[in-house]
């Protein structure tokens, strides 16, 4: 075992150390770097915070959050495809419109284009 | 005092934490249960984390404004089929990283307003036919990392507005016909990481909007055309696999194909029409179709920005290459059996070139004409016998030429004054100098011959020879002495270095000097 290294670590981590938090997973937790001030902590999560989503993979320490690929995504599915888009933005099949495309109409509360 | 899930008189319980807004963070707390007096008008609960096993009946019944319920990484076995009840606003519902057998059926049943259902990283073996009756609304499920051994058809039926669906990481095996007939919303499909072996000639049919299809670490030997069902796919994953041909107009089908990953395949042969009219498809990468001899049609392929075909025995480039491609930003063909080089003028955005390992012998005056976005050129290992004064000379970005290996027995220098990099090592007829001032930015050269790089690191003996030597060997060098003397002011790293036993001296290795 590394020096520094704990593996008494509490939620998803499988390993962890004071001044990077979680090195390591649990299976099938997802691994993020979360911002810490100036410093990168790592946490292990069992869903993705907004604007990432989790790609899984056979080999566990593979598991982490990856950020959307779309702009003005707030929650994706993929890499390309939206849930739900951020303020101002209409979601129709997986994208975030500023408009809507013809006969639909923005709802600024569910944040789409509605018929 | 309130019971689980009722309402009570302060905003929020001990455990959690809430924005008085309606959101209630109580993930990682320890809990055992559901927590008690949260706010009537709580629309997000967080619960996460926690050690719940049970779901009993109603737990949530006042909480009849909550959109986004997050149970996810409890240790949940059962769920009763009341739990849910009276939740008829719920939009997400959260139940990945825990340890059902099941889908909670029963428990699902009146969300009707819910779009987005997590059941992944759980341990379902069994999807019972009426699991997500009265699910009109949902758009996202999540049934990745579990144990399903086949794709759960009956259950999906009812389930016609959805738009994204992921059953990767199962135990699936096979995709029978008609699997996702009813789905003409889906736009995203997962079914990565199973063994499915087999895909029925009709399996994506109706998949009418279906932009991206990951099949990839699977156990398919043949091209799935079924894939030819899908006229809006964008998005095609089959890495991994264990396909060997790629057929003739696999691809008719699939205009709108921007990425296609097929690498760590056993290829073997790739139709020529295999890859036509794809105007939007961005980069193809096709190693090792050992059996392949000619050149595949990449007629159309406008918007290709990289192309890597390698280890084939495909011996000469289209003329047309650069008259469609002219997006190629990098293009790697070595490893074949090419012979002959056409002009690459048309691809005049290219920046990395590599032809490594082909049998090419001659490089023309206009082979690399207008490449001006150049910086990489590999033409290492390869049987150059002559290259044309003027080969380089429109190459004003190439910073990295790699020529090693070749048969040639002078380099000309007329446009490699940006290189950076230049390896020559391998050119055993390559003997006379090369003059320092032609490269005045050069960082690192390996070279034929330890003495040729008495010129480059300051051997003082040779500078009088290189002198001498330069009307012998026809390489162009001006003799003018002042400059001769200038060092190049970056430090350089030249190989093989002269040393005891790899004098300056070309002839008759001097002992004498080298002793005294």
């Amino acid at each position: 075992q590394s020096p520094g290294v704990s593996w008494g670590c509490h939620g998803g981590c499988l390993t962890c150390s004071a001044a990077n938090g979680c090195l390591s997973c649990k299976p099938r937790f997802f691994f993020f770097l979360e911002r810490s001030g100036m410093r990168q902590v790592g946490v292990c999560v069992s869903s993705c915070p907004s604007g990432y989503y989790g790609t899984r993979s056979r080999s566990p320490d593979m598991n982490k959050c990856t950020k959307c690929g779309l702009s003005n995504c707030d929650s994706c599915f993929n890499k390309n495809f939206c849930m739900r888009c951020k303020e101002g933005y209409y979601l129709y099949h997986g994208k975030c419109h500023v408009t809507c495309p013809e006969g639909l109409i923005p709802s600024t509360m569910q944040r789409e284009c509605v018929h | 005092t309130a019971g689980p899930g009722q309402p009570g008189p302060a905003a929020c319980a001990s455990w959690c934490r809430c924005d008085g807004d309606g959101r209630a963070d109580c993930s990682g707390r320890g809990l055992a249960g559901v927590p008690e007096r949260l706010s009537a008008f709580t629309y997000y609960l967080d619960i996460s984390m926690n050690n719940i096993t049970e779901l009993p009946a109603n737990v949530f019944k006042n909480l009849t404004y909550l959109e986004e319920l997050r149970l996810a990484g409890n240790d949940l076995t059962f769920i009763h089929p009341e739990a849910l009840s009276g939740l008829h606003q719920l939009k997400v519902l959260m139940l990945q990283n825990n340890q059902l057998k099941t889908v909670p059926s029963q428990a699902l049943r009146g969300l009707h307003a819910l779009q987005s259902l997590r059941l992944d990283a759980n341990h379902i073996t069994e999807v019972p036919e009426d699991s997500f009756e009265g699910l009109q609304q949902l758009r996202h499920l999540w049934l990745d990392d579990n144990n399903l051994a086949e794709v759960p058809m009956g259950p999906l039926g009812d389930l016609g507005s959805l738009q994204a669906l992921t059953l990767a990481l199962n135990r699936i095996t096979r995709i029978p016909d008609h699997a996702f007939a009813n789905f003409s919303s889906l736009v995203v499909l997962h079914l990565h990481n199973n063994k499915i072996k087999e895909i029925g000639r009709n399996s994506f049919n109706g998949l009418d909007n279906l932009e991206t299809l990951d099949l990839n670490f699977n156990n398919l030997e043949t091209f799935p055309e079924a894939v030819q069902a899908l006229p809006k796919l964008k998005e095609l994953g089959f890495h991994s696999n264990n396909i060997a041909v790629i057929p003739e107009r696999a691809f008719q089908n699939n205009p709108l194909l921007r990425t296609i990953h097929l690498y760590d395949n056993p290829l073997s042969i790739v139709g020529v029409s295999a890859f036509q009219n794809l105007s939007d498809l961005h980069s193809l990468m096709l190693r090792g179709a050992s059996k392949t001899e000619l050149f595949p049609s990449l007629a159309g392929a406008a918007s290709l920005e990289s192309l890597t075909l390698t280890g084939t025995q495909i011996g000469a480039i289209p003329s047309w290459l650069c008259e469609d491609l002219h997006s190629l930003r990098t293009l790697d063909l070595s490893y074949n059996e090419i012979k002959e080089l056409p002009g690459f003028q048309g691809c005049f955005q290219l920046e990395e070139l590599n032809l490594q390992h082909n049998h090419i012998q001659l490089i023309h005056r206009d082979t690399f004409q207008g490449l001006a976005s150049l910086h990489i050129l590999d033409l290492s290992r390869n049987e150059i016998t002559s290259i044309h004064q003027d080969a380089f000379s429109s190459l004003t970005s190439l910073t990295n030429l790699d020529l090693s290996s070749n048969h040639f027995s002078s380099l000309p220098t007329a446009g490699l004054s940006s290189l950076n990099q230049l390896k020559l090592a391998g050119n055993l007829e390559m003997k006379g100098p090369l003059a320092p001032r032609h490269f005045p930015r050069l960082r690192t050269i390996s070279l034929p011959y330890a003495y040729q790089c008495c010129a480059f690191t300051g051997c003082e003996s040779v500078l009088s020879a290189t002198a001498e030597d330069e009307g012998k060997t026809g390489v162009s060098i001006n003799a003018d002495s002042a400059e001769e003397e200038e060092r190049i002011p970056l430090p350089l790293h030249c190989s093989p270095s002269p040393g005891a036993f790899k004098p300056c001296e070309y002839l008759l290795g001097s002992w004498m000097i080298r002793l005294t």
